[in-house]
Order: structure tokens, then C-alpha cells, then sequence
């Protein structure tokens, strides 16, 4: 059985012509110890997905249908003092813009302790302190430096904290939100190492979110593809970046699109190919596959809502013209 | 230069400037202060000696600006002709009185106006804020005295029960010094009310619009993913970092409690240096009156000063980088 | 969504004209409110003495006709003169509107001079500008005022001038941040690699950009000068000769009218200096949210 089971779920913000539906029907799972990747262009509905889990959304959010099954237990209908027990406990998050996600006015060994006290309260203090530079060491920051204020940080310093942060509960699962965006190459590659290794060690499951396909091929069991609220295709990682030989690789002309768009993360590849266009506007009513108007491929058919297929290995994609896709 | 070094620096250039402008104000712009006096007062030969005295008037102008340097750090702040006394010991006793109203109402006014201010911002949106932040703007809106002569008039007239005038009952025979101390807080009331209404108004805006910022920040929504409760989230995450918005508002604050003050101290007669400057604005006695605001602006740079060490210790970021 | 109608979608966004501020603001409950008053009261201080039929400084016959409650004929009484205080109301909003607002316009004028040129200029106009501002800041305004109108005299245009003197360095600040802010912005070094003066970029490219500002700030200035000048004039230093809405409190207080109970005497100002202060507080702050993208999202 999976850790995390969404069935369904649909998230509307207020708009100015009625509701912007920013998560659209997602059906989405993480299984124990798996270590999961989301992909799609900046305003496709990632962050609202990963929001809507531990039910962090913003006020105006409102999940209008669907389900999040965490180790059992809905946490779309559970009340918050239920969730207060799940957040951090069970489910951490690494937020976006994670640079201004410390709170300025207090010492990061503070900030890490905090969920430990609230949490666990049978630890001793002695035990939360030593448990606290332990995680500082986890992620290579010197013991020491727990005193410190958080602007005494350098950004990929501070995103450390704020991984040592996360694991500070021993949660089941770490939400990574653009963990890396705002930092600079090298630091964004020892970033990603730090987290896939920090994971395995404690046996966490990750859903880590990108909008470069290419970070989650180095570090993802498997990824799933968003486009404009929707979960277009999703398969192993091995599948869908086609570094599986047999396995053409990605079969949505969208995540085609995405993988030409950016640079390998290691790798600096010549050429990046930006995708034409713009995602559509979420706050007109959407209808059949959201991505034809930037489509080379589409079809009077793709006026038609797809849904996703099988197309082999646990590899599904939502697209009238999968046939074609594979050749372009 | 280590921070509070620096600032000490400022500050004793602030009090020079205070100082030198006060010189200006009072010894040079009027021209001759003996004349600009005569004008509403009739003189006796001896009061025109000792005005003369007191104002340093013979001499050139550098002369005189460091005579006048020299009787201020003597503490000589000249002779009150209306009062027949060294001016330094009018102030004295004024200044005492109003720093009691002053403290008391302060206290009031951070404690309610945080409390009422945080409860509104952290309901941003909500009925209960727009309720709060409308009414805070009708009682800001308030002119302090007129806010007085009401309270004058529905507790010594209409209802009657709190004394209005005065810091203690007159020819009152007290038992034990806390007799004394009981009358004095008996009068303390109306006054530290009126002040509170119109500054407390003030302080719940201030914190309150801080507040909502600061809600909305990245670290609050960490909070609350942390699981935190509501109120760990308001108080430990978002008032500890709204705080310092406010306080970097003191000055306007502490500039309109002080006129507050003023207009107070006259509609209930507590003997203050608000009254003090008023009966010297009546009697145009202008050694009390140029005493008067010099030693305002001086107790208001200390104030800010304060305020600004507070700030200093409660932003890390500031402490450490300068 | 075919792409004729992405294209139209992104025309709908270009070309969708703003609403005016004043729109926004009157879309604002708390601004609308704002602008009923403020309307309301500039007709009865403008029309409102040419009407009424009384002579505010007409004193009564006998000691009858003082402190008379409100009849049919003085409909807000009489004063301890026997003066109709309605009367005196009308005339006061008048003096009191005009003071507040020629105080304004100087405080503006001199707040957003020194904040431009320190914005602009930046360095040590900067540093001298921002010195003589902070040191005005400090300075308890209440006090210096009572020192001014005290050494200078009473009469309307001394107490104009000291308090619109007072009530500059919040402006000045305020707009000197906002001018640096927009010095950085890419225009100011296009314009200037183009050859334009100083006073030229100063004139076409910064100030249009702070008038929303500047507006926002002078209406709320607005309110604190009216009641300064309240305060001043129930202290004793406002202008003899005039009936504003503070020197009525003032007589008020000296002539004992509210041991005597003469609410009506006192309780009309007051609540025209609430009134109008809130208006312009109201517009203001209204103003201020409609104006500024960064509060317009309700942060
Ligand atoms: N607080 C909000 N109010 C209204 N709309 C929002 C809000 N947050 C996000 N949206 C809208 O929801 C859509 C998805 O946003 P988001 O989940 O942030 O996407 P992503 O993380 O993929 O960039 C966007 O169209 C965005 O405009
Ligand atoms: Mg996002």
C-alpha cells in the first residue's frame, strides 16, 4: 500500500470569471521510501498540489472534491488539530523562496528545535539539543553555528537548515517545493545530492518539485508531468527520460517539449529549445487537453478530454496523439 | 566604531543641535526678548534686571549663545517672573509629574494597544479586524482634549465620582503614604484615560497593519507547517517580528503622546510641564517657556534613543551588521 | 484554446484600460464614506455662513441670552456671550478646512522639495536633507508650535505657517525613498544617456510617478494639520480674531461651559473635528491601498 494516496483532487482559487480550478481531478500516489518528482512550467498547479496535502493552502483555497489518503487517513476532512499533529510530524515541507522561510528574529538551532518540543514531547532536552547538531552535521553545517541568526547564512546554507529543518521529526514524508531555484548551479547540484542521500538514510519518501525535468531525472524513483492543473503523463524515471533503452522515453509532447527547454543540470547542454506560448489562462473554463493550442500534433480530437494510458511499465501519458509522439 | 558608541555619538550631536536651536529660537529670532515681553507685560524695574540677567543679553551673539551654554550645564535655566522662582525648580517638579502620567499611560497604551492590535491582525479580513481597525481610525481621529472636556464633563458634571482637576484633593489630610499614593492614582485616572483613548487607537493600527504583513510572509507559512498552534504562530512567529515596525514608529508615537499630554495636563489641570507651558504661553513668561521645550525635546531624544536600543536588541540583523 | 484565441485573451489583457483612482476609491467602502463626508462638510463650510441668518460674533442683548440651549431660532444655543454658537460652527468649519488645507500645501510643498532632492541627488544633499529631517521628526512638534505661535504672534496666516512648517519631514521621507527607488529604475539612466537635465528627468520622469503618493500623503497630512491647528487655537494661540472649530473649544473651556453643562456649546466642534479629520483619514488611507499595487493584492 502506498503512504500517499490523492484521489481525485481539485483545488479552486477565486477568480475574476468564477474558479480557477489550479489542481484539476489528480490522481497521484507516493509509496513508502519512494522518492517522487513534479514537473510542468511555473503557475501548472505544482505547488497548489503539493500544498493541498497537509492542507497548507492559502485562505482563499478551497479543495472542491477529491481525497488525500495519508497512512490511512483522510487529511482533506480532518480538522486542524488532527492536521497540527500530521504537519512536520509525518509530513515536512522545504518550502519555495525557502530563503525568507526562516524566521529572521531567532537562531536556526531554534528554528530546528521548535517542531522537536511541539512534537515529540517525551525528548529530553539534552536529547532534542544533541539531536538538533546532529542534524546540522547531517547536512554539513558545523555544530557551532546553531546560534546563529539565519542572515548569517548564505542561501544554499539556509536551505540546508531548512533540510535539517525537515527532517527534524522524522517524518514519513519531505515535500521539496523548487528546493534549489533560487541558488546557483553548484550549490543546487550538492543541494539535490544532500536531500536523495538524507532520504535514503532514514528511509523517507520525497515528493520533490521542479519545473527542470532534469533535476528530477538524477534524482527521482519517478516522476509525474503537470500542465495547467493536470497530470498529463507520470511512469518510472528510467521510462520517461527514455534512459531505459528499450523504453522510447517521454511520450507527451508537452514533457517532450519541457525536456528540450532546459539545460542538463550537470551537463550543460548547447541548445535549449523554449516551448512557444504560454500555459493557458486558468481563470477561463478549460476544456479537452490543455496543452493543443501549443501543440505541433493537435487534432480536432484533442478538443476531447484525454485521460491518462497505459503505455507500459507503470508508464501512462493523457494524449490523443501518443502514436505520433513517439517518432517526433 | 562599535554600534553603541556610535549612537551615543548621534545622540549627544541631536541634543547639541536641540541646544543650539533652542538658542536660536528664543534669544535670536525675537530679537529682543525684553521687548517682545513688554508687550503683554508691565514690568517693574527690578523684573526687567532680571530678565536681563537671565536672558544674557549683553554681548555679542557668540558671547551669548556660550553664556548660555554654560548656565545650561550649571543647570541654570533662569528666573520665572511670574512664578518668582528659579526656573530649574518649576521644571523640577513639573517634570516628575508628567513622567508619572507618562509611564502610566505608556504602559497602558503598548500593553492594550499590542493585545487589541495583534488580535485584529491576525484576523486580517475577518470581520472582527475591519471592525477594529475602522473604530481605531474614529477614536485616532479624536481631538485629545475635546476627549477631556467630555470626560470632565460626564465625570464632574453629569454622573460625577473621579476627580477632574488636579493631582491631589485639596487640603486632603493623609494618613499613611498610601493614602497619598491613592490619591494621587484617584486622579490619575481621567487623565490616563483621555491620553490612552486617542494613542491607544494609534499604537492598535500600527501593530496591527505590521502584523498583517508580517503574516504574510514566507517564515509564517513555515510556522504553520510546522504545526504550530495559532497562537505559537501569532505571538513566537509573527508578533516578535511585527514588533519591530512598531518601534521603528515610536517617534511618531512618542511626538503625539507627549502632545497628548500637553492637552491633558491643561483640561485636568494635573500640574505638569504641559500645564507648566501653557501658564507660561498665558503669561507669556518666556524663561519658562523656552525651559519648557527644551526640556521636552530632551526627555523625547532620550525616549527615542531608548526605543532604538530596544530595536537594536531585538533585531539580530542590525546588531550584528552595524 | 486555439492560439486566435490566446492571442485575443493576451489583446483583453493589454488593452483593458485601469480603472481611475477615482473609481477605485469610490469602489472602497471606507474611501466612499470618506469623500460623503468630506463633500458634506466643504458645502456647509462654504454655503452654509452665507445662509444661516445669525452673526457668529454678534453678542447678546443681556445675561438672558447667554448660554441658552438650542431653540427653535439658535438651534445649537448661545454661547457666554449670547452668540448663536450654530453660527460660529459653520464659520469654524470654514477656518478650520482652510487652515488645515494651506498648511498642508506648504508642508507638501517643503516635504516633497527636500524629498526629491535627497532622492535624487542622493550623497551629502542627501545626508544633509535627511539630518535636517530626522532632527524635525525628533523634535516634539506640539511643543515647538506653542514656542512659534507664542514668539510670533496669533494671527491666521502665522499659525498657517507654523504648523504647515512642522508637518513636512513624514513627506519628506516618504518621497525621498519612493525617488530612489525610482532613480534606479532603468528610465532615469535612458533618459540621461539621451542628454536630459536634471530638472528635466526631475520633471518628466520622477514626480508623475510620485503624485499618487504624494496625493495619498497630503490628504492624510490634511487631517493632522486640522488638528494641530484645533489644538493650537484651544491652547489659546490660534488667531483672535477667527472662529475656527478649536477656538470655539477653547472659550468654551475658559468660559466654563462645561461645568455649566452647555453641551451644546462643546460637543458640536468636537465632533466636527472627529468628523473631518476622519474624512480625510479615511480618503487617505483609501487612497493610499487603491494606489499601491504592492497593498492592492491585501497583503
Ligand atoms: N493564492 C492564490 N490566489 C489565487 N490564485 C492562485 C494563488 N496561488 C496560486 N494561484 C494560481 O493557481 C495556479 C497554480 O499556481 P501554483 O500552484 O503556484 O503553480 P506552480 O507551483 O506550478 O508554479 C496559477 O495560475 C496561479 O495563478
Ligand atoms: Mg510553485
Amino acid at each position: 500500500m502506498s503512504l500517499l494516496e490523492i484521489r481525485g483532487l481539485t483545488v479552486a482559487y477565486p477568480g475574476k470569471h468564477g474558479d480557477v480550478l489550479a489542481v484539476d481531478g489528480v490522481d497521484f500516489s507516493i509509496g513508502k521510501g519512494e522518492f517522487v518528482g513534479l514537473a510542468g512550467e511555473s503557475g501548472c498547479g505544482k505547488t497548489t498540489m503539493a500544498m493541498a496535502i497537509p492542507n497548507l493552502l492559502p485562505r482563499n483555497a478551497r479543495i472542491t472534491a477529491g481525497s488525500v489518503v495519508f497512512d490511512g487517513a483522510d487529511l482533506t476532512t480532518m480538522d486542524e488539530d488532527g492536521l497540527r499533529t500530521v504537519r512536520w510530524n509525518e509530513i515536512s515541507v522545504v518550502f519555495q523562496g525557502a530563503l525568507n522561510a526562516l524566521n529572521p528574529v531567532h537562531t536556526v538551532g531554534s528554528q530546528i528545535l521548535e517542531p522537536i518540543r511541539v512534537h515529540d514531547r517525551g525528548t529530553s532536552e539534552a536529547e532534542a539539543r544533541s539531536r538538533m547538531e546532529e542534524l546540522l552535521e547531517a547536512v554539513g553545517i558545523p555544530a557551532g553555528r546553531a546560534g546563529d541568526f539565519p542572515h548569517q547564512f548564505s542561501g544554499g546554507m539556509r536551505q540546508r537548515v531548512m533540510i535539517a529543518m525537515a527532517l527534524a521529526c522524522r517524518p514519513q514524508l519531505v515535500i521539496a517545493d523548487e528546493p534549489i531555484t533560487a541558488l546557483d548551479v553548484m550549490t543546487q547540484a550538492q543541494i539535490l545530492d544532500l536531500l536523495r542521500s538524507l532520504c535514503d538514510r532514514y528511509g523517507l519518501s520525497m515528493l520533490l518539485i521542479s519545473h527542470d525535468l532534469s533535476v528530477l531525472a538524477q534524482t527521482c524513483d519517478r516522476v509525474a508531468v503537470m500542465y495547467a492543473g493536470r497530470i498529463v503523463e507520470t511512469g518510472p524515471a528510467g521510462r520517461v527520460f527514455g534512459s531505459d533503452e528499450h523504453h522510447g522515453g517521454a511520450r507527451h509532447p508537452y514533457t517532450q517539449r519541457l525536456l528540450r527547454a532546459y539545460p542538463n543540470i550537470r551537463r550543460e547542454r548547447v541548445f535549449i529549445e523554449g516551448i512557444p506560448g504560454y500555459p493557458p489562462d486558468l481563470t477561463q473554463p478549460q476544456s479537452g487537453c490543455r496543452f493543443r493550442a501549443r501543440c505541433d500534433l493537435a487534432i480536432d480530437k484533442c478538443a476531447e478530454e484525454p485521460t491518462l494510458v497505459d503505455v507500459g511499465g507503470d508508464h501512462r501519458a493523457a494524449c490523443w496523439r501518443l502514436d505520433q509522439a513517439v517518432t517526433s | 566604531m562599535p554600534p553603541l558608541l556610535r549612537r551615543i555619538l548621534v545622540l549627544l550631536v541631536s541634543l547639541f543641535a536641540i541646544v543650539t536651536f533652542n538658542f536660536f529660537l528664543f534669544h535670536v529670532i525675537p530679537g529682543d526678548p525684553i521687548r517682545l515681553i513688554a508687550r503683554t507685560q508691565k514690568l517693574a524695574p527690578d523684573q526687567v534686571e532680571k530678565l536681563r540677567q537671565s536672558f544674557g543679553l549683553d554681548g555679542s551673539l557668540i558671547e551669548q549663545y556660550f553664556r548660555y551654554l554654560s548656565n545650561l550645564l550649571h543647570g541654570d535655566l533662569g528666573y520665572s517672573f511670574s512664578l518668582k522662582e528659579p526656573v530649574s525648580d518649576v521644571i523640577g517638579r513639573a517634570l516628575l509629574n508628567t513622567l508619572i502620567l507618562l509611564t502610566v499611560s505608556t504602559i497602558i497604551v503598548v500593553v492594550v494597544g499590542i493585545m487589541i492590535g495583534v488580535f485584529a491582525g491576525s484576523r486580517h479580513g475577518k470581520k472582527a479586524d475591519s471592525a477594529t481597525v475602522v473604530t481605531s481610525l474614529i477614536f485616532w481621529s479624536l481631538p485629545t482634549f475635546w476627549v477631556g472636556m467630555l470626560l470632565v464633563f460626564t465625570f464632574g458634571v453629569w454622573i460625577g465620582g473621579l476627580p477632574i482637576s488636579g493631582i491631589t484633593t485639596p487640603n486632603a489630610v493623609y494618613h499613611s503614604g498610601i493614602d497619598y499614593v491613592m490619591d494621587v492614582a484617584r486622579h490619575l485616572i481621567l487623565p490616563t484615560i483621555t491620553l490612552a483613548i486617542v494613542d491607544i487607537a494609534f499604537f492598535i493600527i500600527i501593530t496591527r497593519t505590521s502584523l498583517v504583513d508580517v503574516m504574510g510572509e514566507d517564515y509564517m507559512l513555515t510556522a504553520r507547517g510546522k504545526g504550530l498552534t495559532r497562537r505559537t504562530m501569532v505571538w513566537k512567529h509573527g508578533f516578535r517580528n511585527a514588533l519591530l515596525p512598531v518601534l521603528t514608529a515610536s517617534v511618531l508615537y512618542i511626538s503625539a503622546l507627549v502632545a497628548g499630554a500637553i492637552q491633558v495636563e491643561v483640561v485636568f489641570s494635573w500640574p505638569g510641564m504641559g500645564l507648566l507651558t501653557y501658564n507660561s504661553v498665558l503669561a507669556r513668561d518666556y524663561p519658562v517657556l523656552e525651559a519648557c521645550f527644551l526640556v521636552t525635546a530632551i526627555v523625547v531624544l532620550a525616549a527615542n534613543f531608548g526605543a532604538d536600543l530596544v530595536y537594536r536588541r531585538l533585531d539580530p540583523r542590525v546588531a550584528v551588521n552595524t | 484554446m486555439t492560439s486566435d484565441q490566446a492571442a485575443q485573451g493576451i489583446d483583453d489583457i493589454e488593452y483593458e484600460k485601469p480603472p481611475s483612482n477615482w473609481t477605485l476609491l469610490w469602489g472602497d467602502r471606507m474611501g466612499r464614506w470618506g469623500i460623503i463626508i468630506l463633500v458634506v462638510v466643504t458645502v456647509l463650510a462654504v454655503f452654509g455662513p452665507m445662509i444661516w441668518p445669525f452673526d457668529p460674533a454678534a453678542v447678546g442683548e443681556d445675561s438672558s441670552s447667554i448660554f441658552q440651549p438650542p431653540s427653535s431660532a439658535h438651534w445649537l444655543g448661545t454661547d457666554e456671550l449670547g452668540r448663536d454658537v450654530f453660527s460660529q460652527f459653520l464659520m469654524g468649519a470654514r477656518i478650520s478646512l482652510f487652515v488645515g488645507i494651506m498648511a498642508t500645501l506648504i508642508a507638501t510643498v517643503i516635504g516633497a522639495g527636500i524629498g526629491v532632492m535627497a532622492g535624487f541627488f542622493r550623497g551629502p544633499v542627501d545626508s544633509a536633507a535627511m539630518g535636517v529631517t530626522d532632527f524635525f521628526l525628533v523634535v516634539p512638534a506640539l511643543p515647538l508650535m506653542i514656542a512659534l505661535a507664542a514668539i510670533f504672534g496669533q494671527n491666521l496666516l502665522i499659525v498657517i505657517i507654523v504648523i504647515g512648517a512642522l508637518a513636512w519631514p513624514r513627506t519628506a521621507r516618504i518621497v525621498r525613498s519612493q525617488t530612489l527607488s525610482l532613480r534606479e529604475r532603468q528610465f532615469v539612466p535612458r533618459a540621461r544617456s539621451l542628454g536630459a537635465s536634471n530638472a528635466r528627468i526631475i520633471r518628466t520622469n520622477i514626480t508623475p510617478h510620485l503624485l499618487a503618493l504624494i496625493v495619498a500623503n497630503t490628504i492624510l497630512v490634511v487631517a493632522g494639520c486640522i488638528l494641530a491647528e484645533a489644538t493650537l487655537s484651544f491652547i489659546g494661540l490660534g488667531d483672535p480674531n477667527r472662529i475656527s472649530w478649536g477656538s470655539m473649544l477653547h472659550f468654551g473651556f475658559v468660559s466654563g461651559a462645561v461645568g455649566r453643562g452647555a453641551w451644546w456649546y462643546f460637543l458640536p466642534p468636537g465632533l466636527g473635528i472627529l468628523v473631518v479629520v476622519l474624512g480625510f483619514t479615511l480618503v487617505g488611507q483609501s487612497f493610499e491601498r487603491v494606489t499601491n499595487p504592492k497593498m492592492r493584492g491585501g497583503a
